[in-house]
């Protein structure tokens, strides 16, 4: 994504000195960060506090902000940073080796003739929130944010391999959580 | 034939499933390509920008870790500078001291003495420091302003004085 001419006016302001130009960026961004830290800390009052974490720890490390990348993506690294503090602060896990990852079957195809109607915005919202926050915030950052790999690399600090092994996990997850969501819809 | 046709079946039903599974990835990625944004509460921006403003420098801080900034890159500068200068002045007898067999553990050693010489002058200064800070019966610091202003005034009466009478007046 490349970056808009107000942002980059209003961070090369701000880097000047000017702070009030900063609001501009919060305005612009306030809406991404808070949805983004929502849907991974599921409270409203955490996900607040963990957005403004992240806009005034932005707005601290302005000065080592790299022009040449997205300052999506370098905003969204800190979001995440926030957020991973916040969980980790609430004792919830954020290790691989002890989220609730259910063994997965050699092929999670076949559900797609009846997800077409059934893939709506609550049942997705739904299926994300079961996800662990590992698994969630890259299907996030890649569909809602239109982030490739790479800059998803960047955003999580993980290397490119492991965002696509967890980006092709968290899709099986909800393949396979979206097939036991429609079983459950025929019998009832 | 026999044998292939069994294999082609399975290709055409892999094809099949990988088809549907495209669809399925496509679908949810759709479907979470349009997820609303929600909004924080009313007054976030504002908050923010409270927090950011008390987390700003004043300009006045900003002027003094910038002058604290570039009296530490002078110094050490100037330290590297002589630290280089000492070095290519004194290149051949750290070169001939290096050589020489128990040189290296000799210039361990003195090294190590001249720390250790350093080191106790500045903890006997650190503790003369303390002493004078704590020493009770220290006057109170209005009583040394008093005192410096009555000892420029003296200077100076005595300075003008003394250039009255330099001028024979």
């Amino acid at each position: 994504m490349m970056m808009g001419e107000t942002e980059i006016e209003l961070v090369r302001r701000c880097l000047e000195g000017e702070n009030s130009s900063f609001a501009g960026l919060v305005e612009l961004y306030q809406d991404k960060i808070y949805s983004f830290a929502l849907r991974l800390l599921k409270d409203p009052a955490a996900a607040e506090e963990a957005a403004q974490e992240a806009f005034v720890k932005a707005f601290k490390a302005l000065s080592s902000y790299n022009p040449a990348y997205p300052f999506s993506s370098w905003l969204f690294r800190i979001a995440h940073n926030a957020c991973m503090d916040a969980l980790r602060a609430g004792n919830k896990t954020v290790s691989l080796d002890h989220e609730d990852f259910p063994d997965l079957p050699d092929k999670a195809a076949g559900v797609a003739e009846t997800v077409a109607d059934s893939i709506d915005a609550e049942r997705i919202e739904a299926l994300l929130s079961s996800l662990p926050a590992l698994y969630s915030e890259v299907l996030l950052l890649a569909y809602r944010e239109d982030m490739g790999p790479a800059e998803i690399a960047r955003v999580i600090g993980a290397p490119e391999g492991t965002v696509k092994a967890r980006l092709f996990r968290a899709r099986e997850l909800i393949k396979v959580k979206l097939g036991a969501f429609n079983a459950q819809d025929a019998t009832v | 034939m026999r044998r292939t046709q069994p294999f082609k079946g399975l290709a055409r039903i892999t094809r099949e499933d990988d088809m549907k599974a495209d669809k399925t990835e496509e679908l949810i990625a759709k479907a979470i390509a349009a997820l609303p944004y929600s909004r924080p509460s009313s007054g976030f921006s504002a908050r923010v920008m409270a927090a950011v403003t008390a987390e700003a420098p004043r300009p006045w801080q900003a002027g003094i870790f910038k002058t604290a900034g570039l009296i530490v890159t002078a110094w050490a500068a100037a330290l590297t500078y002589v630290s280089l200068r000492f070095l290519h002045t004194n290149l051949g007898d750290i070169a001939a001291q290096a050589i020489q067999p128990g040189g290296p553990q000799q210039a361990l050693n003195l090294v190590a003495a001249r720390a250790a010489l350093v080191l106790a002058k500045t903890a006997s200064a650190a503790s003369f420091c303390l002493d004078m800070v704590s020493a009770a019966g220290l006057p109170a610091w209005y009583e040394v302003a008093v005192a410096a202003l009555v000892c420029s005034a003296a200077i100076a009466a005595l300075s003008k004085s003394a250039r009255l009478a330099g001028r024979g007046i």
